[in-house]
């Protein structure tokens, strides 16, 4: 079945509604962005081909499910190669909280990966979509706990958002991203506390004052994208058919 | 109902809030106009708790109080809390102080009656000296105080995430609700990473491999409040289907998930029964 490769020919046709759904607007935005910046009459833009390396999550609960799948591969990814090679002066205890956080996140991928493809019978994700964590600094403790901690806030900022945009017919899926929701806000004020020590709840993940005084601070699917981003090039992940919320 | 419009009159009216904090509290008026008997007398403290958006908010109400509570009288204890740990509790402390504050808020925009704080008794003893002491030595014993604080913690999560599901219709209060979970789940993180560093097995998210925390058979509500169930691992994203773990799971060489890996990786929710069974140990 052609469904299980990612050939270019298999990129530039649609996909069923679990796969991902083939650039459209995003192109026609890039061809818009090429005509305003043209330079005259004598030089007509020519329409760029859809780039094949956009993919746009679908719209709906199971584009909630893929945004999640994506943070937990991330993740997953990171914690592995922490386990694989960690730093020399990372301790015993800490190595086996990388080795938890590692074993949580592997639980939702395949969680929310078999959520987008039950039988597994296809590929989720183009065979050379990869998180890349080259730009991180993953040679010292400090460094991992870093890193950690950049992504673990970022889970913790985006799930209360992502749960308020499960669609009512989704209440399965509110109480499994609940349930990991909590947990990710507990990865994350482990590894502040390891890296800084008290440093939990900071005014940076926490509301220090105002109306939502004492209450986390909280990031969109669109934002959580732009900062996973460079770590999925050269894929570009477009969450423009999610909700957005209110 | 006739009370109902004339709540939502009210929340509508020139001395409310502005427009979004009225929208959120609209909603919650309506709710308790529902939950008040005929003639507007106030829910007796003890009643059950049912699943308005009004017990909801009125319990987390509850469990914010107890917490701060807690904290202030433990922070009051010269010497309980170890000096590089007061910043923490006072931070914690803050938290719940904070919380309460919203809720009360969100109770009194919806026109609510806001139930008035008990005087907590943290002994377990419920303000008669000739009970027993279910919570030996809390306010006196830092390991004793952390025990009672994680509970409390744990107690919190589980709490805030059963009752997610009856404050859905409101966005601004939903929002908040979901935001304030998240908070009890870097409090409890932190105060196990306290315990940890006391010496006991403990993880930062609930394991089945933590070291129990032992209580008295009358104490036992708080015991399953605060992390009853939670070494289960059975989840589902298809009704009547549970997530083959076991099938999906890495299990060679360095890839091997480890077998307490799916109970730790889930917080699981309590109801309002349980969690008003625990904090009525307090007051």
């Amino acid at each position: 079945m052609s469904e299980h490769t990612f050939s270019p020919a298999w990129r530039a046709r649609s996909l069923g509604r679990r796969g991902f759904l083939r650039v459209s607007a995003a192109s026609a935005a890039t061809v818009a962005l090429v005509a305003a910046t043209g330079c005259g009459s004598t030089n007509t833009p020519q329409p760029i081909a859809p780039s094949p390396y956009q993919l746009v999550l679908p719209a709906g609960d199971p584009g909630l499910v893929y945004f999640a799948y994506l943070l937990a591969l991330a993740q997953a990814t990171l914690y592995q190669r922490v386990i694989d090679s960690p730093p020399g002066d990372l301790t015993t205890a800490e190595r086996a909280v990388f080795a938890d956080l590692r074993d949580h996140e592997v639980v939702y991928r395949e969680l929310f990966k078999s959520t987008i493809d039950p039988t597994r019978s296809k590929d989720v994700l183009p065979a050379d979509f990869a998180f890349n964590p080259a730009s991180l600094a993953l040679s010292s403790r400090a460094g991992v706990l870093a890193a950690a901690q950049q992504f673990e806030d970022l889970a913790a900022a985006g799930y209360p958002v992502l749960l308020l945009l499960v669609t009512t017919a989704g209440a399965l899926l509110q109480t499994v991203l609940l349930k990991a929701g909590s947990v990710h806000a507990r990865h994350a004020a482990t590894v502040r506390n390891l890296l800084a020590p008290g440093s939990f709840a900071d005014a940076d993940v926490v509301e220090p004052t105002g109306t939502l005084a004492g209450q986390a601070r909280t990031k969109t699917p669109v934002e959580v994208m732009a900062a996973l981003a460079p770590y999925f090039a050269p894929y570009v992940i477009s969450v423009a058919n999610l909700a957005v919320p209110a | 109902m006739k009370l109902i419009s004339v709540l939502d009159h009210l929340a509508a009216a020139p001395a409310a809030p502005p427009a979004p904090r009225r929208a959120l509290l609209a909603q919650l008026g309506r709710a308790a106009a529902a939950a008040l008997p005929v003639g507007l007398a106030a829910r007796p403290a003890a009643a059950a708790p049912t699943d308005t958006p009004f017990d909801a908010v009125t319990q987390l109400l509850l469990l914010e109080r107890v917490q701060q509570a807690f904290y202030a009288q433990a922070l009051a204890v010269p010497g309980l809390v170890p000096a590089a740990q007061v910043p923490g509790f006072q931070r914690l402390l803050l938290h719940q102080t904070q919380h309460a504050a919203f809720l009360t808020l969100a109770l009194q925009n919806a026109g609510a009656a806001v139930p008035p704080a008990p005087a907590f008794d943290f002994s377990g003893r419920r303000g008669v000296a000739t009970n027993p002491v279910l919570f030996p030595n809390v306010l006196s014993a830092y390991d004793e105080f952390l025990a009672l604080a994680q509970q409390l913690e744990d107690l919190g999560v589980r709490l805030y995430q059963g009752r997610a599901f009856a404050i859905v219709s409101d966005n601004q209060l939903a929002g908040a609700v979901r935001r304030m979970y998240a908070v009890e789940a870097r409090h409890s993180a932190h105060v196990r990473g306290l315990r940890q560093g006391r010496g006991v097995a403990v993880k930062t998210w609930p394991s089945p491999t933590d070291d129990a925390i032992v209580r008295p058979p009358a104490a036992q509500a708080l015991t399953l409040a605060a992390t009853g169930g939670e070494d289960n691992t059975t989840q589902y994203l298809t009704a009547g289907i549970p997530v083959p773990f076991a099938y999906l799971l890495p299990t060679n060489g360095s890839l091997a998930v480890q077998a307490t890996a799916v109970a730790e990786a889930f917080d699981e929710p309590i109801t309002g029964a349980a969690a008003q069974a625990a904090l009525d140990l307090f007051s």
